[in-house]
């Protein structure tokens, strides 16, 4: 009797499901590009990661290819510069996360604070344009600027009567300013954006009370403006956690110079240069499957935590 | 609980399905032919309708896994035409275009979707390619190519005892581990050892105007002791540059920041790009365990500190460094030649050549050396038309195609049936050389013909001249000569050594912790330029010790008692 009702439960929830389905298609429908977009290009690729246990053999394919087990995985950690290479992975990333969380943020509660709306527009449109240039083209930018004898720094240096002959590309100790400075410039303005549409979200009445209590413009950033973009921004922090372990290829590998190699060689330029580069598929996968499953773990763990404390998280 | 699992549900349900295709999908390699049986098509060439040189009527398709600089897929109309006029064969190139080459090769293997042949960069067995052909070849990805080279005119000469250089020989092709069968053919060999299509004097350059202000015979800097004195006497004389600035006493090489051991010969132990050396005592090292890496570290620090050497020597990029080599800004351009554009008027001369680390100079000339490779996937129907076809490409007559393009159109035949390149056609490619290419041969830059018929080269006997045009437009290369003369190129091509052997990293790959040491000398590459910056010499001692220590810790002794071994073996020694 309860097995029937049960069932009977089951078939009136999924007819109920078909009939909200059918009930808004065309919603569904607008849904489906963007489904087929992540099984083909997510989930279809995740199933290589199986690379990871196997010795890939060009003749048998990933499927036919034989098992190694946890080969690569001991491989890695055996190698003399596993070490190094977390190290410095966690430390940019870590650097990227945490000291450039507020940058954006604080760019946005400025641009929220013009009210000049023509110079806030062209202001904006400056900030935003360095995201669209490729690391090829700041990085070289960087090298002319900081070169040495010639460079635009090392020029005004000399000009004030310093020593303008310093190589800082070469240096080791200015190579996390660059590095961190070069990021923050690239990406300040266009992740102000979101921030920016979450502070445009806040009810104008929160402000006239506010004003109406006598609260100055800067009482009113800290005790309405942040509090209510508090979700987005614990949001965006949980979603970046996830790419902890992957520091920025593109921008490591072309700041990498001999002189700084031993604090910019992180995982994703190892993964191209032993893995991809010396057709070692099965290590190359199972180094960016670590890093992916870390990075899940992260944002599940501090998923849980923001939840716990905020009741804000993602799912 | 309940959401949990519903984000459960919404996570595997994809991955399940993407795994269900994946596992439907399977592998396409048991749909493939690997029928090597000859097609009846090739008795065509019976038929006597058909020229001499007919091997198929039939479309093939080749897949280049190198640059776009060096190779072009655009074959010349006509040119095709007469291709397949005279071998029925349709030819078809497409170049794989990759970050890297080697890149565009790894995943162009791992699709298992190749034409009908494929071609590869490979200098020598020590090229990051080697190892991933050699793993295709093992996991029977070519056609075994020994029988199908047996009945060739030029290429059964690589069947040859004493034709092919070892490396090319037993490193590359004849490996012992493949029993006799071959999967891959070398290319760019000549036909004669120890020949040479160019006189190349390349090296270190000065200032000619420099040199003759400071009445110093450049070719008299033997040692980087000269070259030392002499940048401080540039430096000195306060010369200009094409703009009003400053000269740098010695400038990069004219393609950018690298290593140049040309400039420090007598403190290199071993070419900049191996490191290994077989010292008078008949001892192979590495240049850590010499005195020399800190020697050249103390040199290149008091050139840095005294301003004589560019401060982004090693690392500048390409552009900058052409810049000032063309401005003039370099006093010396670390590194150049005697054919480039921007010098025919020797207004650059060539430095040196500084001696050795233990012995005077003495020009290295190859027996022989390889240069690309090509080979036949397993599932290409009737393999031997490819064969046919790449030995069609090395004949004196597919030569002439390729390199000289149509008889009439392109040049014309001297009395002896030399080509004659035609006067316009030398001017098209000096005024327009983009135009010019495209009439689709080597003469004027367009190389399809090499990728399959570039070896058993011997210009001078096949075609009267040592390069395109010579014959009718000497003046060309004219400059280039001039310093080659002016170097003594003859003089030391006469008491020149003729090696053939290895390069010592070809056998890393040999070496059971390859990849990890393999590292290490990257590693050590780098905390060189780094000790170059280093404060002073204390503190460039602890970066090269470190660098040492992990070179020791990843078996760099067990790989040179390797390479002690393989110099002893007649088939394998090395060369350096």
């Amino acid at each position: 009797m309860q097995t029937r009702v049960n069932t009977s439960v089951a078939t009136s929830k999924s007819s109920k499901l078909w009939r909200n389905i059918l009930l808004h298609k065309y919603l569904y429908l607008m849904l489906l590009p963007c489904l087929l977009f992540f099984i083909i290009f997510s989930y279809i690729p995740m199933t290589g990661l199986i690379l990871a246990f196997k010795e890939f053999k060009f003749n048998q394919g990933i499927l036919g290819s034989p098992w190694v087990g946890f080969k690569y995985f001991e491989r890695f950690f055996n190698d003399y510069q596993s070490t190094m290479l977390i190290k410095n992975t966690l430390i940019i990333s870590c650097m990227k996360l945490f000291i450039g969380l507020p940058f954006p943020i604080i760019l946005a509660l400025m641009f929220n604070e013009v009210k000049n709306r023509y110079f806030r527009n062209i202001a904006q449109s400056i900030s935003y344009l360095p995201h669209f240039l490729s690391w090829v083209v700041v990085v070289g930018l960087t090298q002319r600027l900081l070169a040495p004898d010639n460079g635009l720094l090392n020029q005004m240096i000399s000009f004030f009567g310093g020593d303008g002959s310093t190589f800082y590309m070469m240096e080791p100790h200015f190579f996390y300013q660059i590095m961190f400075g070069s990021h923050i410039w690239k990406s300040i303005g266009w992740d102000s954006i979101i921030y920016l549409a979450a502070i445009a979200g806040i009810n104008p009445d929160m402000y006239e009370a506010a004003k109406m209590d006598g609260a100055s413009r800067w009482k009113e950033m800290w005790h309405i403006t942040l509090p209510s973009i508090k979700p987005t921004i614990l949001i965006l922090f949980i979603l970046s956690l996830g790419n902890i372990l992957s520091a920025g290829f593109d921008q490591l590998y072309l700041l990498r110079t001999p002189g700084n190699m031993h604090l910019a060689e992180i995982l994703d330029t190892y993964v191209i240069r032993v893995g991809l580069q010396g057709g070692q598929y099965g290590y190359a996968t199972a180094v960016g499957l670590m890093q992916g499953v870390i990075g899940l773990i992260l944002v599940v763990a501090a998923n849980r935590i923001s939840k716990k404390v905020s009741d804000t998280s993602l799912w | 609980m309940l959401r949990n699992k519903t984000w459960f549900k919404v996570l595997s349900i994809p991955l399940m399905a993407s795994m269900l295709l994946m596992g439907c999908s399977g592998n396409d390699t048991s749909t493939q032919s690997n029928d090597n049986t000859p097609n009846d098509t090739v008795n065509v060439a019976k038929d006597p309708a058909k020229p001499a040189t007919w091997i198929a009527d039939r479309k093939v398709k080749g897949l280049v896994f190198m640059g776009t600089d060096d190779y072009t897929e655009d074959m010349n109309a006509e040119i095709k035409a007469k291709l397949k006029e005279l071998t029925g064969i349709d030819l078809e190139i497409e170049i794989m275009v990759a970050d890297h080459s080697i890149d565009g090769l790894i995943a162009g293997l791992a699709s298992n979707d190749l034409p009908d042949f494929v071609t590869f960069y490979l200098n020598n067995s020590g090229r990051p390619e080697m190892p991933v052909v050699l793993k295709a070849a093992r996991e029977e990805m070519f056609t075994d190519l020994t029988p199908l080279m047996k009945d060739t005119k030029i290429y059964s000469k690589y069947l040859e005892d004493e034709y092919l250089p070892l490396d090319t020989k037993y490193g590359v092709m004849f490996r012992p581990e493949f029993n006799g069968s071959s999967y891959f053919v070398h290319m760019n060999v000549a036909r004669q050892g120890g020949y040479a299509t160019r006189k190349y004097a390349g090296g270190p350059y000065i200032r000619k105007d420099i040199a003759e202000a400071l009445n110093i015979d450049p070719r008299t800097i033997n040692t980087t002791e000269k070259l030392y004195d002499l940048a401080k006497k540039i430096k000195a004389g306060n010369f200009k540059d094409k703009n009003g600035k400053d000269v740098v006493p010695i400038g990069p090489s004219y393609w950018g920041g690298k290593e140049v051991g040309a400039l420090f010969n007598d403190l290199e132990w071993g070419s900049s790009d191996q490191r290994i050396y077989k010292g008078k005592d008949g001892n192979i090292l590495h240049e850590s365990q010499t005195e020399f890496a800190l020697k050249k570290v103390e040199y290149v620090q008091k050139l840095l500190n005294e301003k004589l050497l560019h401060p982004e020597f090693f690392t500048i990029d390409e552009s900058r460094a052409t810049e000032g080599a063309l401005n003039e800004t370099w006093g010396i351009i670390g590194d150049t030649h005697n054919y480039q554009e921007y010098n025919r008027d020797m207004h650059y001369l060539p430095l040196g050549p500084i001696d050795a680390v233990d012995h005077p100079y003495q020009m290295q000339v190859n027996y022989k050396s390889g240069y690309s490779a090509w080979a036949i996937p397993a599932t290409t129907k009737d393999p031997q038309d490819i064969m046919k076809l790449a030995d069609f490409l090395a004949s004196r007559e597919g030569k002439l195609l390729w390199q000289y393009g149509l008889e009439g159109r392109d040049y014309t035949l001297d009395g002896k049936g030399n080509p004659l390149a035609k006067k316009e056609i030398l001017d098209l490619k000096q005024s327009n050389p983009d135009e010019a290419k495209k009439l689709g041969f080597a003469g004027v830059s367009n190389y399809w013909g090499e990728l399959l018929g570039g070896t058993d080269i011997d210009r001078m006997a096949d075609f009267g001249e040592m390069e395109y045009g010579d014959a009718v437009a000497p003046e060309v290369n004219a400059g280039a000569l001039k310093i080659a003369d002016y170097w003594g190129w003859d003089e030391k091509r006469k008491n020149a050594s003729i090696v053939d052997g290895y390069t010592p990293l070809s056998f890393i790959g040999d070496f059971e912790h390859g990849t990890e040491l393999k590292a290490a000398f990257e590693n050590y590459d780098d905390s060189l330029i780094r000790a170059y910056y280093a404060k002073n010499t204390v503190e460039a001692k602890k970066i090269l010790d470190s660098a040492s220590k992990q070179l020791e810790a990843t078996g760099l002794p067990s790989f040179l008692e390797l390479l002690k071994q393989k110099d002893a073996d007649p088939k394998t020694h090395l060369k350096f």
